[in-house]
């Protein structure tokens, strides 16, 4: 009487699957990406302005505060997209849905990646609406070139990455939508300790220490060095290998922490 | 070969809670079975125990005919559940979610866009499937999520409370439905509930669980009978009365009865009453009035725990 159904590229689809329903609610309830959209936005506009004298100082490398700044506000909207992502995950757990899902003859690390890969998705949203404003109405240059917009985008997905296995990981704990709070303040730490908003050089005391080790700081100059000249493999290899660590190691992370779903 | 659904010694443990406490059940292929107990007896912890959401403290079961923790993959592809408080994407259709559903059991495309079209029409809701869940009523979502626990012709079907809050028409609508399941497709169904008519209703087999014990288990008309046998009642004409009574006098003993009136404690049971009503029409007495009061599961709960289900006064 039992079907065992077994569908070629099943795991392929079931990830399909999720990015799908992860696009559908925010069709169906846009101000789900409100913030990830309006958040890195104010970033740019604000920061461009505000501290438009500031890349005069040594280390910045450009005479203009947008072309700094841009990189900073992409990635911070996909942070937030990760966030997002891990912020559906908890709605489920919190409405009875991940059981569900829980319940299906699917294996886990394929739930995983179909949940990071909505993040990954909805990254791309405001990185592009950051470009275009940064570009139509800012003035953003790229001497990079293509390969600078590539290393944008590069950089963006695995922040969505990075950041929605962590997220995961905390609500797998917490089992709460109220659990996004941890996350946000880790996010924003990992971010505002780094060469965010200004070059090592400019950064004084405890905090040049910090944002020297940090492993976002190689993201963010990966992210950034299209906007300031060449791409280069200097610049790039140290972003990607902190990169794929940080993703790496949040996958892990987020996995151990599935099992405490169950608790 | 395994029933479908065996447990041994399964526990679960919160910390200090016990909340199951090494039960044993065995379900046989096709059965409807009751799990009964009023809130926190431990009954959806023994389901998600028997579902893999949770993992047992200690104990084994197998469903399905595999084991619930080194095999929990064979087992999900073999069950559906529907758990306690529909879990539904409000935001998505009720087409969208067995879709979805359809994916994750890896049913292929043209087959699945048949299968949901069909569950949709068995559940009642081909005309709200392009309608986001939200809009549903507690009724539709309730059978939405039979249908979206169907979608693989599971062999094991899990419902968790299918019934709490809702109206009396989607509750015996839904019986409707498990009822169809298990005699057309003769699905094994795991029933757990608080409502006693529900397990009356549709349960072949019961357990009653309580502080995560099974205290009872068996047919509902036998733990019944196990109670005390049914009241039968019978009104015949005067000139009968005597006659009336010394028949039903082997059939069981005497009970109080207004007057005119007859009264024993069947001892053969409900299916007693066809052979005491051919006893009075082999001797011409002409019955007015039958009446046969069984013990509910009520009784049987309060005669297992000393309390009682309904109400949750003393017995």
């Amino acid at each position: 009487m039992t079907n065992s159904y077994t569908v070629k590229g099943h795991s392929f689809l079931v990830g399909q699957a999720f990015v799908g329903r992860g696009l559908m609610r925010m069709r169906r309830l846009p101000s789900l990406m409100l913030p990830t959209i309006v958040m890195p936005i104010f970033f740019v506009v604000a920061f461009s302005g505000s501290f438009a004298s500031v890349v005069a100082l040594e280390g910045y490398g450009t005479d203009k505060a947008v072309n700094w700044m841009t990189a900073w506000a992409v990635l911070q909207g996909a942070a937030f997209s990760g966030l997002g992502g891990g912020g559906l995950t908890a709605t489920d757990i919190e409405n009875g849905f991940f059981d569900r899902l829980r319940t299906a003859p699917i294996n886990p690390s394929v739930l995983l990646t179909g949940l990071v890969g909505y993040s990954i998705c909805r990254a791309v949203i405001p990185t592009t609406a950051v470009l275009i404003v940064s570009f139509c109405f800012l003035g953003a240059e790229m001497p990079g070139g293509g390969l600078g917009f590539i290393m944008v985008y590069i950089s963006a997905i695995g922040m969505a990455a990075f950041m929605s296995f962590f997220v995961l990981g905390i609500v797998f704990i917490f089992k709460s939508i109220k659990s996004l709070a941890i996350a946000q303040i880790v996010m924003f730490s990992t971010m505002f300790l780094s060469v965010g908003q200004a070059p090592l050089e400019a950064i004084e005391g405890w905090l040049n220490g910090v944002a020297e080790v940090n492993p976002i700081s190689h993201v963010i100059r990966m992210c950034r060095q299209g906007f300031l000249g060449e791409v280069t493999w200097q610049q790039t290899q140290p972003g990607l290998i902190a990169m794929l660590c940080l993703i790496a190691g949040t996958a892990i992370w987020a996995r151990i922490c599935y099992r405490k779903v169950d608790i | 070969m395994r029933n479908p659904i065996e447990a041994k010694e399964l526990s679960r443990t919160f910390g200090d809670l016990v909340a199951v406490d090494g039960i044993n059940l065995s379900v046989a292929k096709g059965e409807v079975f009751g799990f009964l107990g009023p809130n926190g007896a431990g009954k959806s912890t023994a389901v998600r125990m028997l579902t893999t959401l949770l993992k047992p403290t200690s104990g084994q079961a197998w469903v399905a005919g595999h084991n619930v923790m080194s095999s929990a993959g064979a087992v999900r592809k073999r069950i559906g559940v529907a758990l306690q408080d529909a879990a539904i994407d409000p935001l998505m259709t009720g087409n969208e979610l067995l879709k979805l559903q359809s994916v994750l059991h890896g049913i292929p495309k043209r087959k699945a866009r048949a299968r949901c079209g069909e569950l949709l029409e068995t559940v009642g809701l081909t005309a709200a499937g392009d309608r986001r869940v939200g809009t549903y009523s507690g009724g539709m979502r309730r059978r939405l999520d039979l249908a979206l626990s169907l979608v693989h012709e599971p062999e094991v079907l899990f419902l968790d409370e299918p019934t709490t809050g809702l109206d009396p028409t989607s509750r015996v609508a839904l019986w409707d439905e498990v009822r169809k399941l298990n005699q057309e497709i003769g699905t094994t169904v795991f029933l757990t509930t608080q409502y006693l008519e529900e397990a009356d209703q549709l349960a072949q087999r019961i357990a009653i669980i309580d502080e995560g014990r099974i205290v009872r288990e068996g047919s509902p008309s036998v733990l019944k009978n196990q109670v005390g046998a049914p009241t039968l009642r019978v009104d015949v004409w005067e000139k009968d009365y005597n006659a009336a009574k010394a028949t039903m006098a082997h059939f069981g003993e005497e009970r109080p009865a207004r007057k005119g009136r007859i009264a024993i404690g069947l001892n053969a049971g409900t299916r007693g009453i066809t052979v005491v009503l051919k006893a009075l029409e082999d001797k011409s007495i002409e019955v007015q009035h039958v009446e046969l009061d069984e013990p509910s599961l009520d009784d049987v709960f309060a005669d297992a725990t000393g309390r009682r289900l309904e109400g949750g006064e003393s017995a």
